[in-house]
């Protein structure tokens, strides 16, 4: 009985003794500190002010060749709108320069007799747009704007003339979770994810393949440490990093971003804690399969940091992806992290999202764990 | 001189490739990535699911079920009792959205009354919610017209809606991607991200590798001056970053069918001066730090901010004002230009020499920064 019980302390004392090794490696250097701190911070100012989907007022060249009160009243109704700005421009040459140029993203041309040939029966009166396809989101909306403001000006003209009036489909549209569809609101929580994945698998790539690479891991093999200690040692001191960058995180963005948290910091610290799992598992995995801290970094980069980026939800819906690629996303943690967290923070502590997401980054981070685990050989060679 | 040069050079490039390995992990992943990206990186939406709370049952519900059914954008319409049970499945975020179509929906249109209905939407996901906004208030918008497949007749005289002259139209035309591609739009972007990655991490962990592994003292000590050191370690990044853009250029063009419309030589010029400002900016880093692990995430500090500020993700015009500034002394954002006029817009040299320029201006000021502080720290 007190044998085990020795040997119970033994094992906690190696174990605290490899912290306290790995715990001052990380809080000697002075750059974990910039990692736990200015990086998220810095990160997160740029993904707050730099990313925004809400598109903003959209400039656009007008050629009207004709001069008649229809042309001039669709015009002003092009003027007037809040989503344009409207350069006036001479000919249709130059206006096809502004777009060529991306001064402008789209032209309109009211044409000549446009106004005659609306009001004869027999004619067809066209407005011609040039759209700037470069980028195709941009395009869509400059579509949908002119194509309302083009309704409302036949509706106000049928008025004019006695006709009827307004759609009779009235489409009364609601926004869940975020009334005014703040883009910002749902790649805050998206920003988190990264740079918690950054936190977690970059850095932690790094820490077997830099003893590796050193010449160090020897002397540890020839600890009496067993692997269990390792795995364990060099992974806290990590997720406690992570855990106060993510403290610092969720108070940036609820004092400075105004973002509202309508679930609880328990579920918030626990989706956290969760998502370290897989992601640090990710990383020592990474560590022990490349030899060198470049080849790591790579992998990291490809395998955790990009991934979080593109596939997990943040910037791009997964729904919409090919069946192929929405599979793969399965196995990134980050995806499960993202919904987790605009959740807590958007919809509330919905736990019936909440644990199954959790369920699954525990399962990734097992798997992770396992197959670092079976590689991590007490060996030299 | 010269030849020193070309030996640090060569020194340098047997470091990168002489492992097989290593050889491939320049060349694999940034494939992979254009892959898997591409596809990826989409702000259509399309094939998902919209919940449908008919409450109605009648003719025009139906008409608006099927053709919301009929758009590409949802491939699924699960239909549910009430909004209760409806609003689960969005929780779960297995739909984006709940469509309510009330009650008395078909018999106030039917009448020529304005009939109403409501659209619920997941605002965590608000930008596909939007999108799937704009898609389902169309396909309203059209819904005031006569049932497809009754006689035109079958709509009372003096019905509500839109009476629009049957003579006038708006004819709208999409230049340089007529069918708004999003791939088209994302590939040109990639080229330039992945080149970016490939020319800064080689550059930002050279130096500080050779640090750890202590054979900086013996460069240092061999008859090479520190400038043409630093020289030597930031030309090899611009052979490989060439490369890999005649891999991408080829794939791009080729296998997507993404049209290539512009000037070869301003292609190349554009990659090289491109590649240049992001190996001085790596080497920069590299002789600041004195760990790989630092470089590393030096790098990254950079690769970030480069990547958010360049329209690559969402439009510059979208950002504040003094954002919209930082953005003009970004290399990526000039490159992101130059490729997309190179790619899609068929631009003119005149019209892209501003953004080279820049680059130009860019890539040296980064080489001058990064040559001076190798120099400072080497001596």
């Amino acid at each position: 009985m007190s044998d085990t019980l020795t040997r119970m302390r033994a094992w906690w004392q190696q174990l605290a003794a490899i912290m306290i090794k790995e715990g001052k490696q990380v809080t000697r250097d002075p750059s974990s500190w910039i990692i736990a701190v200015v990086l998220p911070l810095t990160f997160l100012f740029l993904f707050g002010f730099g990313i925004s989907l809400d598109t903003t007022v959209v400039k656009i060249a007008m050629v009207r060749e004709d001069g008649g009160r229809d042309a001039r009243a669709l015009a002003a109704a092009l003027t007037s709108s809040r989503w344009f700005l409207v350069v006036p421009a001479t000919d249709r040459l130059s206006a096809e320069r502004l777009l060529q140029d991306q001064n402008v993203k789209a032209v309109v041309i009211i044409p000549a007799e446009f106004g005659t040939r609306l009001n004869a029966q027999d004619t067809t009166a066209q407005v011609q747009v040039l759209v700037d396809g470069a980028e195709p989101n941009t395009a869509n909306y400059v579509h949908g704007y002119l194509e309302a403001i083009w309704n409302g000006f036949l509706a106000a003209r049928g008025l004019e003339q006695g006709g009827a009036l307004a759609a009779p489909v009235s489409l009364e549209v609601r926004y869940w979770y975020n009334a005014n569809a703040v883009s910002r609101w749902f790649l805050i929580p998206g920003s988190m994810t990264v740079i918690m994945t950054l936190l977690g698998t970059l850095l932690t790539s790094l820490v077997i393949a830099r003893e590796n690479e050193r010449g160090t891991l020897e002397a540890l093999y020839a600890t009496p440490l067993t692997r269990g200690q390792i795995l364990i040692g060099k992974t806290l001191p990590y997720f406690l990093l992570a855990m106060v960058s993510m403290l610092v995180c969720v108070l940036t963005a609820l004092l400075l971003f105004k973002l509202p948290l309508r679930g609880s910091f328990l579920a918030l610290g626990l989706v956290s804690a969760v998502f370290l799992v897989p992601a640090l598992g990710q990383g020592l995995l990474i560590s022990v399969t490349m030899r060198t801290q470049m080849a790591a970094a790579q992998l990291g980069l490809m395998t955790g940091y990009l991934p979080a980026m593109m596939l997990s939800g943040f910037l791009f819906d997964i729904h919409s992806m090919p069946p192929w690629l929405q599979a793969i996303t399965l196995a990134i943690p980050a995806r499960y992290m993202n919904v987790s967290l605009q959740t807590v923070f958007l919809a509330g502590d919905l736990w019936p999202v909440l644990i199954p997401n959790m369920l699954f980054m525990l399962a990734v981070g097992a798997l992770f764990f396992g197959l670092t685990w079976r590689r991590l050989r007490k060996r030299l060679d | 001189m010269l030849q020193r040069l070309l030996a640090i050079v060569r020194k340098e490039l047997i470091t990168m490739l002489r492992d097989p390995r290593a050889r491939l992990s320049l060349i694999i992943p940034p494939i992979i990535q254009l892959f898997v990206f591409s596809s990826a990186a989409t702000m259509e939406v399309k094939n998902i699911a919209l919940a449908v709370v008919d409450l109605d049952r009648g003719p025009y519900a139906l008409d608006v079920r099927q053709r919301l059914a009929g758009s590409r954008s949802f491939t699924r319409l699960p239909r549910y009792a009430n909004v209760a049970s409806a609003r689960g499945a969005l929780e779960r975020e297995q739909v984006i959205g709940i469509l309510v179509l009330p009650s008395g929906f078909s018999a106030d249109l039917t009448a020529g009354r304005p009939a109403s209905a409501q659209l619920l939407l997941d605002g965590r996901r608000s930008n596909a919610a939007q999108i799937s906004a704009q898609y389902v208030s169309t396909i309203m918008a059209a819904e005031g017209a006569p049932l497809s497949g009754a006689p035109p007749d079958a709509r009372p005289a003096g019905a509500a809606g839109p009476v629009f002259p049957a003579n006038a139209e708006v004819v709208i035309d999409n230049w340089f991607n007529p069918n708004l591609e999003y791939q088209w739009f994302m590939m040109p972007n990639l080229v330039g991200m992945l080149s970016l990655g490939v020319a800064l991490m080689i550059t930002a962990l050279s130096v500080a590798r050779e640090r750890e592994l202590g054979t900086f003292d013996q460069t240092l000590v061999s008859p090479a001056t520190p400038i043409e050191i630093a020289l030597g370690k930031l030309l090899p990044p611009l052979l490989v970053a060439s490369v890999q853009a005649t891999l991408y250029l080829l794939i791009v063009t080729l296998l997507y069918g993404v049209p290539f419309r512009g000037n070869l030589l301003v292609f190349y010029a554009a990659i090289l001066t491109f590649a240049e400002a992001c190996a001085g900016v790596g080497l920069f880093i590299s002789s600041l730090v004195h760990t790989q692990q630092q470089a590393f995430l030096g790098a990254f500090a950079v690769l970030l901010p480069f990547a958010l500020l360049s329209g690559f993700a969402t439009p510059v015009e979208n950002m504040p004002g003094w954002l919209q500034f930082v953005t003009t002394i970004n290399p990526l954002a000039h490159m992101l230009r130059l490729m997309q006029g190179l790619f899609l817009k068929g631009a003119s040299v005149a019209s892209m020499t501003p953004d080279l320029v820049k680059l130009l201006e860019i890539a040296l000021c980064t080489t001058a920064a990064a040559v001076l502080l190798f120099r400072r720290k080497a001596a």
